[in-house]
């Protein structure tokens, strides 16, 4: 079924119009591991000029990795990249962009405080001949490269920082594209962008493949890879499992190549035996997102909170976890009003986060991991004014067992975990402070295929045992997995609620779509 | 190159040790180089002279290790010296006096927390503030000249129990509590939490805003004491007492191991740190260096201390 062994003959075939010699990018058992998990295991990839390639893979499928290692972000522990048939050794991104290999990231590093012209010749400013910056020069460069990737609306001298985030991805966009790049990879470049910007973002990448660029192309958007690619690689583990062409393949195949099986996880049908509300929203207002969101929840039920970049998932979990302040409306848990001034009255009240962004939100980086699982309930086990060390040792060994962590001590620092195992150790944190309601941000943005079934796995547990969870998430298979009802959020309002019957994955996307 | 570069960085891991390591190699020095060094009353008088800046750095540590800065200590210093003082001679009560000045210095720091947690003012900046205007007001309260300042606060600043200065031992006493405190109490690991990760913290539930206006507070008092301490050592409350003192605080805080950057640190640390920098005074007095020295070097630890947290965290910035 899968053509891994013929692809460079058929990968040649499809380049229409190029040279007929090798391929542009020729890459060897490429292999990498990291502190002993191993994330590519000896990847073999073709890339010829003028051809778009979509690569496909659930997080943690080694995606980000592969492609720091042809960009130079990186360097494999073993295997061979040739460039135009030399071997070539792309020791720093600066050497790959001197090879002409330009890596777009999914995260944004455009600098707010500089215009947009300036963002597009960081390091390379023209300069007049007594040695000033040309300004003149650089704004119509700059104007000229914004209409090339569709954002010809854009005023080259606005500042960087007032842009949405979806502009500000055309200028990162723009940036690669103004170094005539050879190889041109991007990384999620669409999740921000409305579907006019993506119109013009197509222009460009089919612009830019006449002229010869080999494109990778990596979304989650199915729809995007079918209509635009030549070529679809599926990575899964550390390994490429399927080359297929967009004509002769299905969305549910590339699902099926992705997880390895229909679905990651098996939805279970529960009864759900409590009627008590456990959060009922009514008319929730943010000062400037959400508008008028009500929905209730019952107690024991998994809720999921879809919706797209900019939906308000994560705004509708702040306000009711007292992060954000509510403008307006009425919140109450388990049938008493509340409103929170701040995350600590939310954790009395027994409502735990799971936040999105595991580094920047969720860990102690330099705390133990039994400090880091006791920091929401230090209050809660304290008597006195002493916080009680004897009782975190016990519960952390409790919960160790209980989420399945892997580690060697609990004083060791919580950095030294895989992405997977902190993420566990969030979710003690959150399950020691004895919560009603459970919020979670994304749970398993970044963590591997095995740690997401054990996630799902406690998830549904804890909630058989009577726990409310709010699950926002920006995947469709998660929800379909865990969720009892899905509420869909689009640009700040409520678009729907979805039942278990009624729930389908276009159902949920059409319905995230409504107000676009 | 690389190999000294490694050992110092090795060095840093272990602070309390290396700066131990340092403290024992400048009393050695001296010990050979000045025959009254060993003298018990220059022991005694380098302990008394690192009291002051070891207490008032213990809330300065906290307040760093919770990712703060307070620059405001040396005038809460000159600040609480004054009021107490001017309470004492106007009412003739010495309590009045003592528990004004401690309270002047609890409430320099809740301002200080305040301007932080309410009006989101950089520490850095909202403490260069009150710096500024606490120095003033000490000298308008008293048109810059000194107060008389005797009684209680002579005793806890020139006194003595069983020949050892009594700032020495409050000292040791305080750092036992405030170790006690960092290490034990739910709001000691709060402190560190915040410092390590504010968006993490205040997500997982501990109220920062609290804990930081907590730590400023503290602070504040500490530094109020050590203004009663100065002045009762001179019997005299100057309004430009305690003037640079911040500095002196804030190396011995990062002398002893505490990250500028927050989430680490100890309270054994920061007294080795304030008995080094009272060393290396004491040094330069036995010595018979020019006193400008002193200041010259004062800059070099500092940034010979710092130097040592950059090299060992390289790895994080790259």
């Amino acid at each position: 079924m899968y053509s891994k062994g013929a692809t460079t003959a058929a990968g040649s075939k499809s380049v229409a119009g190029s040279s007929s010699c090798g391929p542009l990018l020729r890459a060897r058992g490429i292999a990498k591991s990291f502190a002993g998990n191993t994330v590519l295991h000896s990847v073999d990839l073709d890339l010829h000029a003028g051809e778009v390639v979509g690569l496909l893979g659930e997080n943690g499928a080694g995606k980000s990795s592969l492609m720091h290692i042809l960009s130079g972000g990186l360097h494999p522990d073993s295997g061979t990249i040739e460039m135009d048939g030399q071997p070539t050794q792309i020791g720093t991104v600066s050497d790959g962009i001197e090879a002409g290999i330009s890596f777009v990231h999914q995260e944004l590093s455009v600098i707010g405080a500089l215009s947009i012209a300036e963002n597009l010749h960081l390091g390379r400013m023209p300069t007049t001949k007594r040695g000033f910056v040309d300004f003149g020069r650089m704004r119509s460069e700059a104007g000229a490269l914004l209409s090339r990737v569709g954002a010809s609306g854009i005023d080259p001298r606005r500042e960087a920082g007032t842009l949405r985030a979806g502009e500000q991805q055309l200028i990162e966009i723009a940036k690669a594209a103004g170094r005539n790049p050879r190889l041109l990879i991007l990384d999620e470049p669409t999740s921000s962008l409305t579907p006019h910007e993506v119109e013009g973002f197509f222009a460009y990448v089919r612009a830019a493949r006449a002229a010869g660029t080999a494109i990778i192309f990596i979304t989650h958007r199915l729809e995007e890879v079918l209509s635009l690619c030549d070529r679809l690689v599926v990575l899964r583990n550390g390994a490429i499992v399927s080359e297929r062409r967009p004509a002769e393949t299905t969305r549910q195949q590339l699902i099926t190549d992705m997880t390895g099986k229909p679905a990651i996880y098996e939805y279970r049908q529960r009864q759900l035996r409590e009627t008590t509300l456990a959060l009922s929203l009514r008319q929730v207002c943010d000062s400037d997102h959400l508008e008028n969101i009500s929905f209730d929840v019952r107690e024991g039920e998994i809720m999921g909170l879809f919706g797209l970049v900019g939906a308000g998932r994560t705004e509708l979990l702040e306000v009711i976890h007292g992060a954000r302040p509510l403008a307006s409306g009425e919140m109450a848990l388990f049938g008493t009003p509340v409103r929170h001034r701040d995350p600590s009255a939310a954790v009395r009240n027994g409502i735990a986060l799971v936040p999105e962004g595991r580094k920047t939100a969720g860990i102690l980086p330099q705390h133990s991991v039994r400090e880091n699982a006791a920091i929401s309930s230090l209050r809660r086990f304290s008597g006195t004014l002493f916080s009680d060390r004897k009782g975190d040792v016990t519960r952390m060994e409790v919960y160790r067992h209980r989420l399945g962590i892997r580690m060697a001590r609990d004083t060791q620092p919580i950095s030294t975990l895989s992405g997977g195992n902190q993420q566990k150790v969030i979710f003690a944190r959150a399950l020691m402070a004895d919560p009603r309601i459970l919020l979670l941000d994304e749970p398993t943005h970044g963590v591997d295929v095995g740690a997401k079934s054990d996630l799902y796995e406690i998830v549904v547990r804890e909630a058989e045992r009577g726990l409310t969870v709010l699950i926002a998430s920006s995947e469709v298979p998660e929800i379909l997995a865990l969720c009892d009802r899905v509420a869909i959020l689009s640009k700040g309002r409520l678009a729907g609620i979805l039942s278990r019957e009624e729930m389908s994955e276009d159902r949920i996307l059409t319905m995230a779509f409504k107000e676009h | 190159m690389n190999q000294s570069l490694s050992f110092i960085r090795d060095l840093g891991k272990h602070r309390e040790a290396s700066v131990l390591a340092m403290l024992a190699a400048v009393a050695i020095y001296l010990s050979f180089a000045s025959d009254y060094f060993l003298e018990p009353r220059n022991l005694l008088n380098v302990g008394r002279q690192a009291s002051v800046v070891a207490i008032v750095a213990l809330g300065q540590a906290l307040v760093i290790i919770a990712r703060g800065i307070d620059l405001s200590v040396g005038s809460v210093i000159g600040l609480s010296a004054v009021v107490g003082a001017v309470l004492m001679r106007d009412t003739g009560s010495e309590t009045i006096g003592l528990v004004g000045g401690l309270a002047t210095g609890l409430a320099c720091g809740v301002v200080n927390g305040l301007l932080y947690t309410r009006f989101r003012i950089n520490p850095f900046i909202a403490t260069l503030g009150t710096l500024s205007i606490a120095r003033g007001i000490a000298l308008l309260m008293t048109g810059g000249i000194p107060v008389p300042f005797g009684g209680f606060a002579e005793f806890v600043g020139a006194g003595r129990i069983h020949n050892i200065p009594v700032s020495f031992l409050l000292m040791i006493v305080l750092a036992i509590i405030v170790h006690i405190f960092a290490v034990r109490t739910v709001t000691g690991r709060e402190i560190y939490a915040i410092g390590d990760n504010p968006k993490a913290s205040r997500l997982a539930g501990v109220n920062i805003h609290y804990i930081r206006l907590f730590v400023f507070a503290l602070c504040g008092l500490l530094a109020g004491l050590g203004g009663l301490i100065l002045a009762g050592n001179l019997a005299s409350a100057d309004p430009n007492l305690g003037m640079g003192y911040e500095l002196d605080v804030i190396a011995a805080v990062i002398l002893g191991g505490t990250a500028l950057s927050g989430g680490r640190g100890s309270i054994i640390g920061v007294i080795i740190g304030a008995l080094l920098m009272a060393l290396l005074n004491n040094a330069f007095v036995l010595l018979g260096i020019s006193a400008y020295w002193q200041v010259v070097t004062k800059g070099l630890v500092i940034i010979f201390a710092v130097g040592l947290d950059g090299l060992q965290r390289r790895g994080d910035d790259d």
